[in-house]
């Protein structure tokens, strides 16, 4: 194991990717799926996300619809900012479009698409995360004033949460794609913080859709 | 790698060794799910006998009316304490623990996939155990295991002890959630080959459903109890009826996930009184895929039956009707098993061993705890019932007699494999006996308590009718319960050094684990056996008895080629 590390480390420092055929140790495992478990265990993890997106989302339609004294959403003499929220969106859904061409560009080679492709993915990200709490400091309304204002707070600002966790992968990403790492046979790094910013950005329709549009 | 200077690679010297990490530096830097699944059931034994402890107080307290041993406050404390404990720190993770062990060896993988998470659920289960109880030295929660708003609101719970219990739901949650992702991907991913999921043993279908569960139930809980923490320290309104919230959400987001947690506590149970049965019966298990797919249809019909818990909350008839109905159709698939389990049992050669006692007991008491809750899903018969100690009975049938005795089923069955030595028969039959007497004296009764009318919950009770008879019957039940649990405790500690040698395969089993030494070496297989059939073990056997008496049996069939 202690040789594997130390030629894992050699091959890194001549900008080369890490895990090559050199392998060590037992003989790998018999492999019963197709789908690899790193892969699977980021497949699982998102379904529970969206479990706890349903715990939100079943929050908000209940405050929304059966509690007591329900008024309209949100609460009145407050408009939510639609327009530039759908801008926002599109700001968004247009990074995983990005992500989608940097892991296309490193399956097929590509490095310069893929540097490009995280560059460009990580700022728009970024713009979004930036707008979003440009639209909390303008809005006028507290998570304090009322269940209606507590659980926009508490929907936008779990996916806020979850962008700013997905931004920290992708800004990993960038880093090792810089210094050299990944390959056309080895790409996990890169496809599955992929899945996951992918997952944050259909999330984001949803969420737009109940809060701003219905 | 293309760019690669293969010439570079090799030129590697190793200057030394470092050490493998010894004595109990080895347990804490452990990766091996072995280990770790020793630490998961040592750890959630201990909070077994802490969750016991907590309930014998509880009866001293109720053994009498009017009784004065403990104040009200540390009643409350105390049956949240127990709820919360054997829920969160025993049941549930204990078969964790099971499954980290065995799951493994049974489908003849090396390790689990993840490793270095597997180590890591471990240990915020006990961070999230230790968090909990450090609560009891400055105020420790006492809204129940379920912590209902408001009660569990800062106005009605000003002290902290609410605070150590949803951390306690965190961190044990995120622990599960790792693990039942680590356990679906194990599952999927590194099975031995030829075992199709046709030849998946039972108890590893069990543990696929538990981890599916975990991962669509426990998240929900997570986010309820995230929104109670900012209610109580942020000033958010989720469930205060005052800023237009509701307490009900509570309940609905608790109950979501805290039925689901139900069968996620009993089906990995069914999974080992499935696996345990056939070898004790000598027969193949009967209906295999029925037990394979009941199991499934609970999963599917778990999710869906959440009201019935709240039936005494103002809901539309038609809502009640739904959550009856769909209550009802649970005991179908669990029926289905039941006959199957009964029917492996029919015309076996039955050997009357520690496990097989123990499974038998399970059908038969978790039998009464599945019937009682047919009663409790009649909606109108629930607005009677409800929160009654009828219900209190209804639930330990299927926990204690159900979920424990299947543990303790497994304990006599696995433990001549990860200690290789046996238990004692002998205690093991006098701790089946204490308990399966004491679980019923404690119990049956409680379901006459609560028709009487007794609220569950309450630190005392009046001298009215029957109520100080039967609560004392209870209370001298449960420490018979108590008893027959510190008999298997010390048996269990006494074999470790007293116990005869098990070998690799001391009860002739079906699944790949007895294919090992006992205990299993550290890199588990040298060799893994291809799987022919949903019993590996009975092939393999069958084949070394070919190989060593081939001649003999040649010459015997020759004269009788039919």
């Amino acid at each position: 194991m202690e040789a594997a590390g130390i030629s894992a480390g050699i091959a890194l420092d001549h900008h080369d990717d890490g895990h090559d055929d050199h392998h060590h140790g037992p003989p790998p495992a018999n492999r019963s799926s197709r789908v690899s478990h790193e892969v699977l265990g980021m497949l699982l993890f998102i379904i529970s996300e969206i479990m706890v997106f349903a715990a939100f989302f079943a929050a908000y339609f209940f405050i929304r619809l059966v509690a007591e004294g329900h008024r309209w959403f949100p609460f009145e003499g407050y408009e939510l900012p639609v327009a530039i929220a759908g801008v926002n969106t599109a700001i968004l859904l247009s990074s995983s479009l990005t992500m989608h061409w940097a892991q296309v560009s490193i399956k097929n080679g590509n490095r310069f698409g893929l540097k490009v492709g995280m560059v460009l993915t990580s700022l728009l990200g970024a713009t979004f995360l930036f707008i979003q709490i440009n639209e909390y400091i303008h809005i006028g309304f507290s998570p304090q004033d009322h269940a209606q204002g507590t659980i926009f707070y508490g929907l936008t600002g779990l996916h806020g949460a979850h962008v700013l966790v997905g931004l920290s992968l992708l800004i990993i990403v960038t880093v090792r794609a810089f210094r050299g790492h990944f390959s056309p046979e080895h790409h996990h790094g890169v496809e599955i913080p992929g899945i996951y910013w992918h997952f944050v950005d259909v999330m984001w329709i949803v969420v737009y859709t109940a809060i701003y549009i219905i | 790698m293309a760019t690669a200077n293969p010439a570079l690679v090799p030129e590697i010297t190793v200057h030394s060794v470092e050490p493998e990490p010894r004595g109990w530096v080895s347990w804490i830097t452990t990766t091996d799910h072995k280990r770790i699944g020793i630490l998961y059931l040592v750890t959630t034994f201990v909070f077994f006998l802490l969750g016991g402890v907590e309930a014998l107080l509880m009866r001293v307290q109720l053994g009498a009316p009017d009784n004065t041993f403990l104040t009200p406050a540390t009643y409350n404390a105390l049956f949240t304490l127990h709820g919360t404990t054997m829920i969160f720190l025993f049941v549930v993770p204990i078969m964790a623990g099971f499954g980290n062990y065995f799951l493994p060896l049974m489908i003849g993988a090396r390790d689990m996939a993840f490793p270095k998470l597997n180590a890591l659920s471990y240990w915020l289960l006990l961070s999230g155990g230790i968090v909990f109880y450090v609560s009891l030295f400055f105020s420790p929660p006492e809204a129940g295991w379920t912590s209902y708003a408001p009660l569990s609101g800062s106005v009605y719970s000003p002290g902290s002890g609410i605070d150590a219990w949803i951390f306690l739901i965190h961190l044990t949650g995120i622990s599960s959630l790792i693990g039942a992702i680590n356990f679906y991907a194990t599952i999927a991913n590194m099975r031995a080959p030829g075992m199709g999921w046709g030849r998946l043993p039972l108890f590893v279908w069990s543990l696929l459903v538990y981890a599916i569960l975990l991962i669509l139930a426990l998240p929900v809980i997570a986010g309820a109890v995230t929104l109670l923490l900012t209610d109580r320290h942020f000033g958010t309104g989720f469930f205060d009826q005052g800023q237009g919230g509701d307490p009900l959400l509570w309940q609905h987001l608790f109950w979501f996930f805290g039925h689901p947690e139900v069968y996620i506590m009993i089906l990995p149970g069914f999974g080992m009184i499935s696996e345990i049965l056939p070898v004790f019966a000598r027969k193949p298990i009967f209906g295999y895929k029925a037990i394979a797919a009941a199991t499934v249809v609970i999963a599917f019909l778990a999710l869906l039956v959440w009201a019935h818990h709240m039936f005494s909350t103002p809901s539309a008839t038609i809502v009640l009707v739904f959550f009856m109905v769909s209550s009802f159709l649970i005991a179908i698939p669990t029926g289905v098993k039941i006959f199957n389990w009964i029917a492996t049992l029919w015309r076996g050669t039955v050997e009357f061993k520690t496990p097989l006692i123990f499974s038998v007991g399970f059908i038969s008491v978790f039998l009464i705890g599945g019937i009682t809750g047919i009663f409790l899903a009649v909606f109108p018969v629930d607005w009677q019932l409800t929160d009654t100690y009828f219900v209190v009975a209804h639930l330990h049938y299927v926990l204690v007699g159900g979920s424990v005795f299947a543990i303790f089923a497994g304990i006599y069955y696995w433990y001549p494999k990860i200690t290789g030595r046996m238990l004692s028969e002998s205690l093991g039959k006098w701790s089946f006996g204490l308990m399966y007497v004491g679980i019923n004296v404690t119990f049956l009764i409680q379901h006459s308590i609560g028709l009487d009318g007794m609220p569950r919950r309450v630190y005392e009770y009046p001298d009215v009718g029957n109520l100080a008879l039967y609560n004392l019957i209870s209370t001298i039940g449960s420490f018979m319960l108590g008893l027959g649990v510190v008999v298997t405790a010390w048996n269990v500690v006494r074999s470790l050094k007293k116990g005869a040698r098990s070998g690799p395969d001391p009860w002739k089993a079906n699944t790949l684990e007895w294919f090992l030494p006992s205990p299993p070496p550290a890199n588990n297989f040298d060799v893994i056996p291809r799987v022919r059939s949903v019993e590996p073990m009975k092939d393999i056997r069958r084949q070394i008895a070919r190989q060593s008496e081939t001649p003999v049996e040649l010459g015997a069939a020759e004269p009788t080629p039919r």
